[in-house]
Parts: structure tokens; sequence; C-alpha cells
């Protein structure tokens, strides 16, 4: 099928604002999205710019905005995103997000978030011999959390990173919930610190965008709740 | 990092949210469906068919309450009762009325702490600056404030 693939550019050098460019592609329908964008910069304009790794939903790099929705460009097909031949996919860098050049966001933002909730394990107890123990059960609580590769799909898609640049996101805050309920870390009162603030889990109204959004369908609202309620109940 | 705690307003927001849909279903209900709902005041002063029953220190007293004249601006030109009616019936009942104003007064309360903090997260998403941040925050917690005083006069004094 041939596609016309429309791809929001920007080079900050050159251009003013953001611009759409459409592009004649030939695709099948078992393609990943992240192939359209490739066959654009290797066989028609080498100019574009977006950044990608391994190609199979592991790295996490290749978040963009694809037909409106936050996704990983390697982990969504074409027959998803269009019907039939002609049709259009729209690519766009994750909205809210400063843009380096076309769809490489600056995610330096993003990171000092995540790092200002602590995503360490946090104990000061002296080290048993072999190793801090966890039990089947402790870690269930956990292990949905931890499927986060940090691609800011979530992030970009909740309308309170939107409306204020300060939030943490729910990215950083699913690290801290992941740390906070994890049975070996000791830094619950360190961490609510941080997310227990104006610009925090309180700035979360439940919207669910990041659960739309999250490529590893990782139930991030509830575990936002349940820190909430640690928050509460601490 | 030391923070002043935000957990008791997003607490007491869902606590509010809660008590506000039995308070909603309530109001509605009594408003709208079954006026008569622990109000002896309407009975009477409609004048139904049938015979209250109720205390009749109780009929004495609603008669007393409202003289011949007085509720004229309760009643439509059909006869109905106005839903502004149907509130002064209630808040001058001499068997309920502490009850109703009781719950006024609650669903009031309720409604303002929920509907301002609700208020206050929006502006406090948009106004990027600190000190637009305190302006905002006391305008309009002031207003919650006006609007505290301003119903629970209201309230108190209806009917009474």
């Amino acid at each position: 099928m041939q596609l016309n693939v429309e791809i929001k550019r920007y080079n900050p050098e050159a251009d003013d604002a953001p611009h759409w460019e459409s592009y004649e592609v030939p695709a099948d329908p078992l393609d990943s999205a992240l192939s359209l964008l490739l066959h654009v910069k290797w066989h028609i304009d080498g100019t574009l710019s977006l950044r990608k790794s391994c190609a199979h939903g592991i790295c996490g790099s290749d978040a963009m905005q694809i037909n409106g929705e936050n996704k990983l460009a390697c982990s969504v097909l074409v027959q998803d995103l269009v019907d039939s031949d002609g049709e259009t996919v729209r690519f766009a860098p994750l909205p809210s997000a400063p843009v380096i050049k076309d769809l490489v966001i600056d995610q330096s933002r993003f990171f000092e978030k995540y790092r200002s909730v602590k995503p360490w394990l946090i104990n000061d107890e002296p080290a048993p011999e072999r190793e801090r123990l966890q039990s089947p059960e402790e870690h269930e609580m956990i292990e949905d959390a931890t499927k986060c590769i940090m691609c800011g799909a979530c992030t970009h898609a909740c309308p309170s990173t939107w409306a204020d640049p300060d939030y943490l996101g729910p990215a950083a805050m699913l690290k801290a919930y992941r740390y906070t309920f994890d049975s070996r870390d000791r830094g619950t009162d360190e961490r609510l610190d941080v997310v227990d603030s104006e610009d925090g889990l309180w700035k979360c109204y439940t919207i669910f965008n990041c659960n739309q959004a999250c490529p590893k369908e990782i139930d991030i609202t509830r575990w936002l709740s349940a820190l909430k309620r640690k928050a509460v109940t601490s | 990092m030391a923070n002043k705690s935000k957990a008791i307003n997003w607490f007491l927001h869902r606590i509010t949210g809660t008590f506000l849909v039995f308070l909603l279903i309530t109001h509605f209900w009594v408003q709208h469906y079954d006026s008569q709902v622990a109000s002896i005041s309407k009975t009477v002063v409609t004048q139904e068919q049938t015979t209250p029953e109720y205390p009749n220190e109780a009929q004495e007293a609603v008669e007393a309450r409202f003289a011949p004249g007085e509720v004229d601006g309760y009643y439509n030109e059909d006869g109905s009762v106005t839903p502004y009616g149907v509130v002064m019936l209630r808040l001058a009942d001499p068997v309920y009325a502490v009850l109703w104003k009781g719950f006024n007064i609650l669903f009031l309360i309720v409604a303002l702490h929920h509907g301002f903090y609700g208020l206050n997260n929006v502006l406090t998403d948009y106004i990027r600056n600190d000190m637009g941040k305190m302006v905002a925050k006391t305008l309009s917690w002031s207003l919650a404030l006006v609007l505290l005083v301003i119903g629970l006069y209201s309230v108190i004094t209806a009917g009474w």
C-alpha cells in the first residue's frame, strides 16, 4: 500500500516555527510505524531527525505522537493506524516537550524530575551476608511499575504536564511508587517529601491519559493513587 | 526538602466529594420529587384534602406562623408551590427546620470547600509565578469566605 506520511518538521537553525511536510511512502500493513519514518530518512530526506535504538519496544527512545496519540513508533503497526491505501499517518514530537529538531525532544527536564524522586534503593541498614531478599508477594506489589522503560509517553500525554511544566509527571512519580513500595526500601519519607508537594501527586487528577499512552500497559493511575494514600496515611 | 503536606486538602476533597453525592441526591429529591419529606409546613399551608398525621400543636404552630396572605409569594398562578416556596416552607417548619438548616449549612460548607479547592487547583495549574499564585489563592478563598457568610446568613434567618 501507498501511504501519505506527514511529519511535523522543525529545524531551529532554519525555521521560525514547526511546520508539516508530506511524503509518499510505500508500506506493508505489518510494518511498524517506525519503518515509515526510516523510509523517509533513508530514501527521501536524510535531514529528518528522530531517536530510535532497539526498535523492539525496550529502549523507549522512539516515543512520539502518532495520529494524535503518544506511542512508541516501533511498537505500533501500520495496519493499526490506517485502514486502506492512500490514508495519512501523522508524526509529531511528544506534546509540550521542548523540540531540539524534528521528532527529537529535549529530555533533560524529564530526567531531572526523574532524578528528583530518588529512583534508587535507599536502605542504610547493614547489608546482609548475601542479598536483601524479597518474597514473590512483596515483589508483586511493584512488578507492574518495574516494567517502565522511561519513554515519556505518559508524562507528555498528561494535561497537568501540558499546563504546568514543573509538574513531576506520571513517569517520575511511578518510579517514586516503585521504590516506596519496594519491601527492601527505607526511603519513604525522603521520597514523600518530594512527591507530596504543590507540583507533585496532587496535580494528578486521575484523567487516565497516562494509562492510555503507556506502551507497556502499566496501570500508572492506580499506582499513583496508592502513593497518594501512602502520603495521606504517613 | 521540608514541605508542608498538601495531603490533607486532597483527602478532604475526596471526603467532601463523597458527601456531595448524598447531599445532592437528597437535595434533588426533596426539592423536585417529594417536597413533603420531613416538612409538615407544606402539608398544612397547601391545605391538602387528607388530614395530615402529626400532632395538633405542630399544625397550630404552622398556622400561627403563616397568617392568611403571608404565603402569597409561595404560589404559582395555578396554585402549585413555587420552588422558593418549597424551600421557605421547609426552613420555617416548626418541627424539622433545625434538621433542614443543619443539612443546608453542611451542604454549603462541603460544596464551597470542594468547589474552591478544585478552582485553586486550576488556578495554580495555569498561573506560573509565585506572586500571581498567592494573589489568586487569596482572592478565591476570600470569595469563598464571603459566600459562606452570605449563605450562613440566608439559611439561618430564612423562615425564622
